[in-house]
């Protein structure tokens, strides 16, 4: 009797440490925040990430059956090497050869963000890639087709029960899987990260531009994001091509009339061109567009007063910044065109 | 284990919903125009003259409570309905089982709320595939209405009116308390009350949250009605 309470008991033990794994392997916690970093915006108890479903967001990423002839896929406007955006474009184009009228956007940490697109027109990082896959000049489709395609291939359909455990497709499962990839797209290993971490060392320059950034670029690019992520005008004259209004767009406010997204700066020497319309080439023009302004009531408080960097500052400026290149993002193998 | 389990509690619930399927109260809604069952594409008068035909009408109906007449309520969980005249069974929306307290009001919203609005990907009736959701700005389309008038001097003589918003002063959802006229609850969509109150030849295509959504989301609560 007392025998068999003993074994009673250990098997209980047994099953009890067992039930723990269990636990622990479903709620597999895969991401990671970066020691030192704020909690991220991104909600993962309505989308809890396993590497199925970020295998099933990569191939969808790669894939250009989100467009209606099936030509482009998001990469063709987000290349890894650049930090997710297209590299050497001005603005972005899709379909047809069509070109739209912004340059598009990099994709990096967005866990982090709280709103998407230069005028923050989109609230959630789910619904994002509905902007793309049904903009005219981008992919031209509509979600419920893409639905139906997906749900024609037997591929996808093993994928989504692998992911989801359904293979009934919907457009929610497909936007959760894109979450699953894009939130994964974390940079937070570059020099300036190391340095941060006490594993190196800036040099004498980097140390010299990072002050510098400290006093003229922080208070919208703020450490360790790099942005803000607000809304602001940066005193670049209107392209009357466009006549973007930018986030007045959306808000229908005065005060937000060409005012964009801050961009983080993270890998911004492979992130070419930049600005909402990709007017500037180099980082060595951005940073002298900012050292231009200064004494115009129309600007934010943080570009009121003239930078008033010499040429050396500049160049000490814009070394820091490529402390920001993160290569083991750039090319990290996890991300890339899913061969198999 | 918890699957199995989970696939006991669905028999079970299927089981329930089998034996009280005669007995549930549902909203019937149908799509009126001047008393009479609305077609697609067919051309109707309205009372503004203009001669119009309708190629879509969705309407998202919302966060239903049911009040009795011993003034108790019973709300709908997840409560969100896409009404797609293309679509009779979208029509008819299945609330809960029939018990012997007389339904004194019907209330609901005419459209989606801000949370449903902001909190990303959603399944059901607000799928992105049902084609209600604003791709460059986030946000629900709670009322879609497309046709075609002469009197429209546009492309195709085409009007469009997509009316959402979920953002203040632009909040473009409306509740609405209905009082059923007979036990069945019955309810009538009518879109002359509508096309009465809107000059077509000027606005015929309001495509984003504004005052003028807002306007026209005041004028779509008319057309709900119980006989």
């Amino acid at each position: 009797m007392r025998f068999n309470l003993r074994n009673i008991l250990f098997i209980g033990l047994v099953v009890f440490i067992s039930l723990a794994f269990v636990k622990k392997l479903s709620n597999d916690v895969y991401f990671e925040v970066p020691k030192g970093w704020p909690e991220p915006h991104y909600n993962f108890k309505n989308n809890p990430l396993t590497e199925e479903g970020f295998q099933l967001g990569r191939r969808l990423f790669y894939d250009p059956i989100l467009s209606r002839d099936s030509t482009i896929s998001c990469e063709n406007c987000h290349i890894q090497a650049s930090g997710y955006t297209h590299i050497d474009h001005e603005l972005s184009h899709g379909i047809d050869g069509k070109i739209g009228t912004r340059n598009s956007m990099t994709l990096i940490n967005l866990a982090w963000s709280k709103s998407f697109m230069w005028d923050g027109g989109v609230n959630h990082l789910d619904v994002q890639p509905i902007a793309p896959i049904t903009s005219s000049v981008e992919m031209d489709e509509t979600m419920d087709n893409v639905v139906k395609k997906l749900q024609r291939s037997e591929k996808y359909r093993n994928l989504f029960f692998k992911a989801f455990g359904t293979s009934e497709i919907t457009g929610q499962l497909v936007l959760k899987a894109f979450s699953q990839f894009v939130l994964k797209i974390v940079s937070s290993n570059s020099k300036y990260d190391k340095v941060m971490r006490n594993e190196a060392t800036f040099t004498q320059q980097e140390q010299k531009g990072y002050e510098l950034y400290k006093t003229n670029c922080a208070s919208c690019h703020i450490e360790p994001l790099f942005t803000s992520e607000k809304f602001e005008n940066n005193g670049l004259p209107i392209d009357t091509t466009f006549n973007d209004i930018g986030r007045m767009k959306i808000t229908n406010k005065k005060e937000d009339y060409l005012r964009f997204k801050v961009p983080t700066l993270r890998n911004s020497h492979f992130s070419f061109p930049f600005m909402h319309d990709g007017r500037f080439k180099t980082l060595t023009e951005v940073v002298k567009h900012y050292n231009s302004l200064g004494n115009d009531k129309n600007l934010p408080k943080q570009l009121s007063k003239p930078m008033n960097m010499s040429d050396n500052d500049r160049v000490d400026l814009v070394v820091f910044l490529n402390t920001l290149t993160d290569m083991d993002f750039l090319s990290d193998k996890r991300f890339k065109y899913p061969i198999k | 284990m918890i699957k199995k389990k989970l696939i006991y509690i669905v028999l079970l619930l299927f089981c329930c919903k089998g034996t009280t399927q005669n007995k549930v109260d549902t909203l019937y809604f149908t799509i009126h125009f001047n008393r009479q069952l609305l077609e697609l594409h067919k051309q109707y008068i309205t009372s503004k003259k203009d001669t119009i035909a309708l190629d879509t009408f969705k309407c998202y109906i919302s966060s239903i409570q049911i009040q009795y007449d011993d003034n108790s309520l019973f709300s709908e969980k997840e409560s969100y309905h896409l009404l797609d005249l293309e679509n009779p069974n979208s029509l008819q929306i299945p609330i809960t089982p029939t018990n012997n307290k007389i339904i004194s009001k019907v209330i609901f919203n005419i459209g989606v709320d801000s949370i449903a609005s902001t909190s990303g990907a959603m399944d059901g009736d607000l799928d992105a595939t049902k084609g209600m959701y604003w791709a460059w700005q986030s946000g629900y389309v709670n009322l879609k209405i497309q046709g075609k008038s002469s009197s429209c001097k546009t492309r195709k003589n085409e009007f469009q009116f997509h009316i959402g918003g979920y953002l203040k002063p632009n909040y473009a959802i409306r509740r609405i308390e209905l009082v059923p006229k007979n036990k069945n609850l019955d309810l009538i969509i009518d879109l002359a009350e509508f096309f009465s109150k809107i000059e077509l030849s000027e606005t015929n295509s309001i495509m984003i949250p504004s005052k003028k959504a807002m306007e026209l989301a005041d004028i779509s609560i008319k057309m709900f009605k119980t006989e």
